[in-house]
């Protein structure tokens, strides 16, 4: 909302002192966001008054006038001009050099300049109204019109700002920060507000004496729920005029474009004090009956600009005898407009209520000065602000108009709010002993009312806060805490009282395991969003039917939500290998599975929702991948001090490689799985000369120790023997079979490497492992060590078919 | 006698003065003070001396040794103390070894700052989970039952749930404030905790806004406080991200669950508060929505609000992270993008 400081010194006097910026500063620290502070008269620099002296033809150019111009100083200056419709002592509007102005209205603005047209001096332009920002408030009928400031009353040499009484500061407010304040959603509103945080008095709005003898206009509310009350006034008198130069700057201003002097009349006293209006040519009114009622199913309203809407039975909507005329509180039909041949109007003063206004302006998603304003919940007090304006600004602008009827329909009345305050809570929660006096003033001047007995307010509620805004007294607390402004409250220090040591295994475990991916195996942690691409679910095999759905996705192909974290890891890689050919990647987050789960209560029955893991690597060597992965997820319990977790091969994950998976286990149970990234996913998913290792585990299921669980051992007091062995066995022979056959033989058994290639006979593998072992009591003879390697030789010759390989 | 004697002193000074390494050292070594030496021959040739003169050749020659093996020791000491143990030149300008690549999320890096400063201030972590309900999101929050909020066009709702109500009507969570009744629900007051994670909006993205943010909450519990004690608590936060004390303001801000409700900003640090683009030119950005909790949020957690009072904090972790690496655009963070993402190590 825009909000002119001009307007709102009318009904506050600020103090004197008080700078633009402060109030901004001010109302954005105790009422509203105040987004931006804008000097409507900046742009209207060096753009004056002239008047025309004389004017000749220019030798060179039959379409240029030469016009010798008083604009203020001591001598009349030549300027060049082609406007048709120059005549001299006209008042025009003249930009001296060093103004900005929008060459015939489009584009950027463009600094004038002295310069010479066809060969003859102009300093600076006559100008048209598109090319000085003055079309709301002299609007050319031709293209090549100038302005002409005939009965304007101006001087030669005047700022084009003060004629056109644009010399104003506006503060734009966000509209979001307004959201539960319908009070503040006009002028005076804000004025009200300034009144209380600088303390001075609020001056009264108009009132207007109706005759209360006058004949009733017809009006019928057929739906007063949604109705509470409507005003309906005919005026004789009105006819279709220009409205003045002050009431154009302020609509101007506060972003609404003019119209007419009556269609301007409504708009500006919705500025003033948020309540909308209407007006109807009374002739357009069939039956001079207004009515309101609910839209009859496919009804139709004609608009001004002759398209139609289709209405359903929940719209509300104001009808003569026949037909519908508006949509109520949200905008005109063809029917309110005022034409050449006005001759009086029915002016509308109602209110609506606030749900009603909301859901029809949603089904047609249109939103209107006028239902930004019902929907927030106005009071019904407000129409009798609203009409004594409108009736007093009438009379002002049309002195020969006449009320000729009048009738108020009220159905339902806003209460008023009471609400009873103790001083103790008050001191309490705010932390500070206000004064009594200053909760007064505070208060009243917001429009309370409020009496104190034994420690106790008796607070009345004003009725523009009734509507849902002020209900509960740590409302009124919070008004008197912002008026006073919080930075005002000392901060008070939070005690701690140490109750139990904060310890939360699961949290903790969490962290260790990011940090063990990230600093000790080298792994970049991602974030990717909960909504899957279709095609990365289908690629990766991932099955879809206890997948959820988003209603509205942000694109028909992001419908899914994860179930699985492979499908994101994948895209992540697919995206990375553009720039990089190795990498390693990790990301931890919820997927989510059909099912039922009720974390709070027994009526909330939410889908699985569990924590995963998943990490890739991605590189060239397959092999190497794949163990450089299970490493990590081998080595993850000893360094996250969590229950050891077994690698295992028992069920295929649908994503990897025929040969090269394993499953997680933890005590017996499935809880993960770790793979080479398939043949086929890779293909698809167009992942070319490189291979990818993937892990993915249910974090939920690790179980985090309560503390480190090692225990010391005791250093050996003898040297332990290593000895390195090389053997040759059958390329089907594995790893454990070997580690298995000679484990109790010896301290240790260290895995070195494997071999296969130039001297090692097809279908053998060459497998060097690396042997530790200690003697009780005594250190080892080199016969015994023989001797121990000797026997190892034959018990894996005998089970694994080894033989001891020559170097 | 004693000419020869002095004539091989010069000589076998002159020859350790020479010596290049180790390996001539032993050569020279042995022969000037071995078996065989020059000195070894002159004391053997001493027999035809008187004594007299065979006590004086003696000492010298005694002497001329000792020099041998004390400028020997010396020339040793300066060849070790000269000694590489590389064999040949080296390039000193080439890199060092990488070390062990790899990092956490800025996001969840500025999550550990914060968890660690809040858990020294005695606060639990908790954490809901992604997916709520319409009575967890909103009934409980005291949200008007049109709040806008609560419409597609804003909310991401579950297929299947979103022309139903309250706890059947599903959707990923919108913020982060429905855990905080979760919490009060198990664990009663007073309470303090933080309950860091995402939150997802249907909006329309851009490099300010974006559909997925991850946010951080606080809220204590407790009787007698009031609502300026979030003051501090946030004020020693920022301190603890920033690493220096950041000004900082409250105002009146409006949220369903807060009565008052107040947006807190810190000073723009692109500009040091003079005013820049960032800080849409008034020096301030708006960082933390916060304030007292309702007492209807209190009633849904089953807390009486004549007893029970406490305030919220909020804190937006992208635009946080956003304003301590100078990130210009918040799409960033989920993009995986490993070119942004390894510049925070």
């Amino acid at each position: 909302m825009r909000v002119s400081l001009r307007l709102i010194k009318k009904y506050v006097e600020l103090p004197k002192d008080l700078t633009d910026q402060q109030i901004a500063a001010d109302l954005t620290l105790r009422t509203v966001e105040v987004e931006n502070v804008e000097n409507t008269a900046l742009k209207y620099h060096d753009i004056v008054v002239g008047k025309i002296l004389e004017i000749k033809k220019h030798p060179n150019a039959d379409r240029l006038k030469i016009c010798i111009t008083d604009i203020g100083t001591d001598n009349p200056v030549q300027i060049v001009c082609g406007g048709t419709n120059l005549y001299e002592n006209e008042l025009v509007v003249v930009s001296k050099p060093g103004a900005y102005v929008v060459w015939h209205g489009e584009g950027e603005p463009v600094k004038v300049k002295e310069t010479k047209m066809r060969g003859e001096a102009s300093y600076g332009m006559i100008c048209a109204a598109s090319e000085v920002y003055l079309n709301d408030f002299f609007p050319a009928l031709e293209e090549t019109e100038i302005v002409d400031l005939k009965g304007i009353n101006c001087n030669p040499g005047d700022n084009i700002a003060d004629v056109i009484d644009m010399n104003d500061t506006v503060l734009e407010i966000d509209n979001k920060s307004l959201s539960n304040r319908p009070d503040l959603w006009g002028h005076y509103g804000i004025a009200r507000e300034l009144s209380a945080i600088y303390n001075v008095p609020l001056k009264e709005l108009p009132n207007y004496d109706i005759d209360k003898d006058l004949p009733k206009y017809n009006v019928e509310i057929k739906e007063p729920d949604k109705c509470n009350r409507y005003v309906g006034v005919e005026i004789d008198g009105i006819y279709e005029k220009e409205s003045p130069i002050w009431m154009k700057a302020l609509l101007s201003k506060t972003g609404q474009r003019p119209i007419n002097a009556i269609v301007d009349i409504t708009n500006y006293v919705m500025m003033v004090v948020g309540q909308p209006l209407h007006a109807f040519d009374r002739t357009h009114v069939n039956g001079e009956k207004i009515i309101v009622r609910n839209a009859f199913e496919n009804e139709e309203l004609l608009l001004l600009d002759n398209n139609k809407i289709q209405l359903t039975k929940d719209d509300l909507v104001i009808c003569d005898e026949n037909d519908a005329m508006a949509l109520a509180g949200i905008r005109g039909g063809k029917k309110d407009s005022i034409l050449p041949n006005t001759t009086g109007i029915v002016l509308e003063v109602a209110n609506f209520t606030a749900s009603t206004i909301r859901k029809t302006g949603k089904r047609f998603a249109e939103k209107t000065e006028s239902s930004i304003r019902y929907e927030k919940g106005i009071d019904t007090q407000r129409v009798d602000q609203g009409l004594n304006l409108a009736l007093q600004l009438i009379k002002e602008i049309f002195p020969d108009s006449k009320i000729i009827k009048y009738s108020d329909t009220y159905k339902h009345e806003t209460k008023q709010n009471k609400i009873k305050v103790s001083e103790e809570f008050l001191n309490k929660r705010l932390g500070k002993v206000i004064s009594r006096d200053k909760i007064n003033q505070i208060l009243t001047s917001l429009g309370y009312k409020l009496s104190y007995n034994n420690g106790e307010y008796d607070i009345v509620v004003p009725s523009w806060r009734s509507t849902g805004d002020v209900v509960i007294k740590d409302d009124v607390m919070g008004d008197i805490a912002r008026i006073l402004s919080f930075d005002s409250f000392d901060a008070k220090p939070i005690s701690i009282k140490i109750e139990h040591a904060i310890k939360q295994n699961d949290v903790l475990l969490d962290r260790k395991i990011r940090e063990y991916l990230s600093y000790r195996c080298g792994f970049y942690e991602i974030y990717t969003y909960p909504w899957i691409d279709e095609k990365y679910i289908k690629i990766a095999k991932i099955d879809m039917d206890l997948s959820l759905k988003l209603a509205t996705p942000p694109a028909p192909e992001l419908a899914y939500l994860r179930s699985s974290l492979i499908p994101g890891m994948l895209e992540a890689i697919c995206k990375n290998l553009r720039y990089y050919d190795e990498f390693k990647l990790f990301e931890v987050k919820q997927v989510y599975k059909k099912g039922d789960y009720r974390p709070s209560s027994t009526d909330e029955i939410l889908p699985i929702q569990e924590n995963y893991l998943t990490g890739c690597i991605v590189g060239k060597n397959a092999q190497n991948i794949f163990f450089e992965a299970k490493g990590v997820l081998e080595n993850m319990a000893r360094y996250c001090h969590m229950e050891n977790i077994k690698l295992e091969q028992l069920q295929k994950p649908n994503w990897a490689d025929v040969n090269a998976y394993l499953n997680v286990t933890i005590n017996n149970k499935i809880i993960g799985s770790l793979g080479l990234l398939s043949y086929q996913v890779m293909n698809e998913s167009k992942i070319k000369r490189t291979n990818v290792a993937m892990f993915e585990i249910n974090m939920d299921k690790l179980i985090p120790y309560n503390s480190r669980t090692n225990k010391y051992e005791k250093l050996p007091e003898l040297p332990l023997v290593e000895k390195d062995l090389s053997v040759l066995v059958d390329e089907n022979i594995k790893w454990i079979n070997i580690e298995e056959s000679i484990k109790s033989l010896v301290k240790e058994i260290e895995f070195v490497d494997e071999y296969k290639g130039n001297q090692i006979p097809e279908g053998k593998k060459s497998i060097t492992l690396k042997i530790r072992m200690i003697n009780e009591g005594t250190t080892m003879t080199s016969e015994q060590i023989n001797k121990k390697m000797n026997s190892i030789l034959k018990v894996l010759e005998k089970k694994c078919g080894a033989i001891l390989r020559e170097e | 006698m004693k000419e020869k004697l002095e004539d091989i002193k010069i000589k076998g000074l002159k020859k350790i003065e020479n010596i290049k390494n180790i390996s001539e050292l032993e050569d020279v070594r042995k022969e000037l003070t071995g078996k065989k030496s020059e000195l070894s021959q002159v004391l053997k040739s001493m027999s035809s001396l008187s004594n007299e003169d065979k006590k004086s050749i003696g000492m010298f020659t005694t002497e001329i040794k000792n020099l041998f093996i004390d400028k020997l020791h010396g020339k040793e000491e300066e060849i070790i103390s000269s000694m590489s143990v590389l064999d040949g030149p080296i390039d000193l300008t080439l890199p060092g070894h990488k070390v062990n690549e790899g990092a956490l999320h800025p996001i969840t890096q500025m999550k550990y700052d914060l968890n660690d400063a809040f858990l020294s201030l005695g606060f639990d972590l908790y954490s809901e989970d992604d997916i709520s309900s319409e009575k967890y999101a909103f009934d409980n929050l005291n949200f008007a039952k049109d709040h806008p909020a609560r419409e597609s066009m804003d909310t991401y709702w579950i297929e299947g749930t979103e022309a139903k109500s309250g706890a059947e009507r599903l959707c990923l969570r919108p913020h982060l404030t429905g855990g905080s009744v979760r919490y009060l629900m198990r664990h009663g007051a007073p309470a303090r905790f933080v309950y860091p994670g995402g939150a997802y909006r249907n909006e329309t993205t851009d490099a300010r806004h974006e559909r997925a943010f991850v946010q951080y909450e606080a809220l204590i519990v407790d009787k007698d406080i009031s609502f300026s004690s979030g003051m501090v608590m946030i004020q020693t936060i920022l301190e603890k991200v920033f690493g220096r004390k950041i000004n900082t303001r409250m105002r009146e801000g409006f949220f369903p669950f807060t009565e008052p409700g107040y947006e807190i900003d810190m000073e723009c640090l692109v500009c040091g508060g003079k005013g820049c683009k960032v800080c849409n030119h008034n020096g301030w950005i708006e960082v933390m929505p916060g304030g007292v909790i309702h007492p209807n949020v209190l009633k849904s957690a089953g807390l009486n609000p004549e007893e029970w009072t406490g305030f919220y904090i909020n804190i937006g972790l992208d635009r946080l992270v956003m304003m301590r690496y100078g990130v210009d655009d918040v799409r960033l963070f989920h993009s995986a993008d490993l070119r942004f993402l390894k510049q925070f190590k």
